[in-house]
């Protein structure tokens, strides 16, 4: 395992057989995963490819209708409430009260984990560069803002994997540009997992990628021993095949 | 960046933070309140003009109970169909469930904060219910005992609420599904609460054991549909 890594396991996430059946329709169809403890893994794939479905299990929102998943080498089936809190999220949706302050938002999010940290939620505004907007109601934010701001959210509990789900969606150029800046500003040691439809973006960030379509693995690799060119063809190649 | 983890909190702490952040919300917006007591106001003035062509000869008590519960149920419909509206606008609910709360918390601290929001419409709507409607009226000296009926009532309506407006929050068309499934499930309450608040009204000798039953029949209903409604929460939300 690297140097300050956080993850007493070798893997931050190992699944084996996953599957999520809704009614008929197999979301997964036997997803085996192991993400490297430290690692940024890109999940890719067409729209219904099961991308989303595989996050919201990750995150502990969904489980499997079968297969094993062992998070941060916790079995996340049978312990969940322990991986929570080591656990964020950031998604296409801010999941931040538009009515409340950054500062209220941060502390509501943080006492749900523990009691909140002053210093803490000061230091995560700074780091998203939101102390001077600290007191302003959220709904006031640019769309920009807001994803910033959900980093922060995302970070209050000091997870040590983080799970992002579109993050760049509705985001102009030079917000997603900040977005990107932050990301790489609070690895500091954690996994990330983001699904993502910019090949380019999640490429470039990641030390891992994935391809999934109709609920399965096409292909999971080091980025390092990935030809990007043969990747590419091969992601939308993939994108032409729909949705499951 | 420092990095920092407490200890997770007790479930009265995720409580409390999960009730003073609805409070807080509401304190700020007043969305939900105002809307009830507009909504309110407005059934008012439907009644009043319901009643107005009705003549000296009718006895507005004998059915007082059941205006002010149909006001109460229609009213509380608003409300907890706007209960969610701030958790689901931006996927706040999601932000919620990925921390280590019990899910029977987020439902307690949710029928809390509704059971409070009602009760706050109740105290402005309810004088003015008398006002309007039984000012005149020959009022029996056993009327006060309403707000047992009232208390047990609301409590049920804010535990069942929140349930099936959990249920319906990412439905198509939820306003409606929640009245269609609201109603017939607090019928049984809707009837034990009428009859009491009627029995109180009109404060009839040898009839008051049925505000008694009525009242034990309500209480009933409130701790069974309440409990299964705690224990069904996490059903719901994590479907």
């Amino acid at each position: 395992m690297e140097a300050g890594v956080r993850s007493s396991s070798a893997y931050a996430v190992e699944a084996h057989g996953l599957i999520k059946q809704f009614g008929s329709r197999r979301g997964l169809d036997g997803v085996d995963l192991a993400v490297p403890a430290g690692a940024f893994l890109s999940i890719f794939g067409p729209n219904g490819a099961g991308k989303t479905t595989l996050l919201r299990m990750l995150a502990l929102l969904s489980r499997p209708t079968r297969g094993s998943l062992s998070i941060l080498g916790v079995d996340a089936l049978d312990d969940p409430d322990a991986l929570r809190s080591r656990i964020g999220l950031i998604s296409h949706k801010s999941m931040l009260y538009g009515d409340l302050t950054a500062r209220e938002n941060l502390e509501f999010f943080s006492s749900l984990y523990g009691e909140p940290n002053r210093a803490r939620i000061d230091e995560l505004l700074r780091l998203v560069e939101l102390d001077h907007r600290r007191n302003d109601c959220v709904r006031t934010y640019s769309r920009g803002m807001q994803q910033r701001l959900s980093i922060a959210r995302a970070l209050v509990n000091d997870p040590d994997l983080v799970l992002l789900d579109e993050p760049y969606s509705g985001l102009d150029p030079h917000a997603a540009e900040l977005f990107d800046e932050l990301i790489g500003r609070v690895r500091d040691g954690r996994t990330f997992i983001m699904v993502s439809h910019d090949l380019r973006k999640g490429y470039d960030m990641c030390t891992h990628a994935l391809i999934l379509a109709r609920g399965k693995v096409v292909v999971c690799a080091e980025k390092a021993q990935i030809d990007a060119a043969a990747f590419r063809d091969l992601y939308l190649a993939t994108v032409g095949m729909g949705v499951a | 960046m420092a990095r920092s983890r407490t200890g997770r909190p007790s479930a009265f702490a995720q409580y409390r933070a999960l009730l003073m952040k609805d409070i807080h919300q509401e304190l700020r917006t007043r969305e939900m309140f105002t809307s009830m007591v507009v909504y309110a106001l407005l059934v008012l003035t439907i009644y009043g003009a319901a009643l107005a062509q009705v003549g000296d000869s009718l006895q507005v008590v004998s059915f007082a109970g059941g205006l002010l519960w149909a006001l109460i149920v229609f009213t509380s419909l608003l409300g907890l169909n706007r209960s969610f509206s701030h958790e689901t606008e931006s996927g706040c609910l999601e932000g919620i469930l990925l921390a280590p709360v019990d899910r029977a918390v987020i439902f307690l601290a949710k029928a809390t904060s509704n059971l409070l929001f009602l009760a706050a419409v109740e105290v402005i709507v309810l004088p003015l219910f008398f006002l309007f409607f039984l000012s005149g009226a020959d009022l029996a000296a056993t009327t006060p005992m309403i707000a047992l009926p009232l208390v047990v009532g609301t409590a049920g309506v804010a535990g069942v609420g929140t349930l099936l407006s959990t249920m319906t929050i990412d439905t198509r068309g939820r306003d409606v599904l929640l009245a269609i499934l609201f109603i017939p499930v607090i019928f049984p309450l809707l009837y034990a609460c009428v009859s009491a608040t009627t029995t109180a009204f009109m404060g009839v000798e040898g009839t008051f054991g049925a505000f008694w039953t009525s009242c034990a029949l309500a209480t009933a209903y409130d701790v069974i549909m309440t409990a299964a409604a705690w224990g069904l929460y996490e059903f719901v939300v994590d479907a």
